[in-house]
């Protein structure tokens, strides 16, 4: 025979059980499944995993009117600076850096990401503009008639 | 299909029942992480494209509620060439056992990520005793 200590439950430590009180237990159980699986499968299809070690993945829109071209990219919580944005040839690529965090609030090892985008029309390369807001960046590229294939760096304000 | 419904329990509900989760519009969830120090629960979530004027955050008894709403629509001239982003507003539901000071709670929205921190209740913060 073996003899275990018995620790009181707490609140604490009764938790996920403590939020359901009045309900049916199985309901709880239900429910945290269904949060399982769901994160389980988002984590399987999402093509923007932004948040978490590694995840290096953004999504991409590209959307145009008759004189110019627009990239709107996905790219919650990177400084400015961390931005880089270049045109070559015909491919538009967005790349950086983005700080991971720990629970203390000090910034931790680096996650880097780079995409690049293929645009359909030719584009005035000096004069393409980015502006970052709320997370999410939006290059303007202004089209032109003919391609002469060079490589500009873009400021991203 | 039974064999996918049998995995995943939330396909063998019928429509009604997901409905009273709450779930009647299309939502999507964000991507989001916990963390924790001695002194405090930290959520992080991405949300990128949401402005803080559309950002609702509800704390219940037991549960809290991240409803954002993406502010950009875009404009009637332009074309959609490729997508990617959803269109769906983000939605995130997340459980709690009220172990920490909602009168405490910080929640910044900074470039599409937003932080709160969320202060431990000192009723679950380790006491040290002195011994007389």
């Amino acid at each position: 025979m073996k003899i275990v200590a018995y620790h009181q439950p707490r609140s604490a430590t009764l938790a996920p059980l403590a939020a359901y009180t009045g309900r049916a237990p199985l309901v709880a159980f239900e429910r945290e499944f269904d949060r399982l699986f769901n994160t389980a499968i988002a984590d399987m299809f999402t093509l923007a995993p932004e948040l978490g070690a590694g995840s290096n993945r953004f999504a991409v829109d590209l959307f145009e009117d008759k004189d110019n071209t627009y990239v709107r990219a996905e790219l919650p919580g990177v400084d400015r600076k961390d931005i880089n944005v270049e045109m070559v040839e015909d491919y538009l690529t967005i790349s950086g850096s983005r700080k991971g965090f720990s629970a203390d609030g000090k910034a931790s090892e680096a996650v880097t990401f780079s995409r690049s985008v293929a645009i359909p029309e030719a584009v005035q390369a000096d004069k393409v503009a980015a502006a970052y807001e709320n997370g999410v960046l939006t290059v303007t590229l202004p089209k032109r008639e003919e391609a002469k294939p060079r490589k500009i760096s873009v400021e991203v304000k | 299909m039974s064999l996918l419904s049998s995995i995943i329990p939330s396909l063998n509900r019928t429509q009604s029942e997901q409905a009273q989760d709450g779930s009647a519009a299309p939502t999507v969830t964000p991507r989001y992480e916990i963390k924790e120090n001695p002194d405090a629960f930290g959520l992080e979530v991405a949300l990128p494209g949401v402005a803080k004027e559309d950002l609702e955050l509800t704390i219940h008894e037991g549960e809290m509620t991240i409803v954002g709403r993406r502010s950009w629509k875009k404009p009637e001239s332009w074309t959609q060439l490729y997508r990617e982003t959803p269109l769906a507003d983000f939605s995130l539901t997340l459980e709690h056992d009220n172990t920490f000071d909602a009168a405490k709670v910080h929640a910044e929205l900074r470039d599409g990520v937003l932080r709160i921190t969320l202060p431990k209740a000192e009723a679950i913060k380790p006491h040290k005793i002195a011994v007389v």
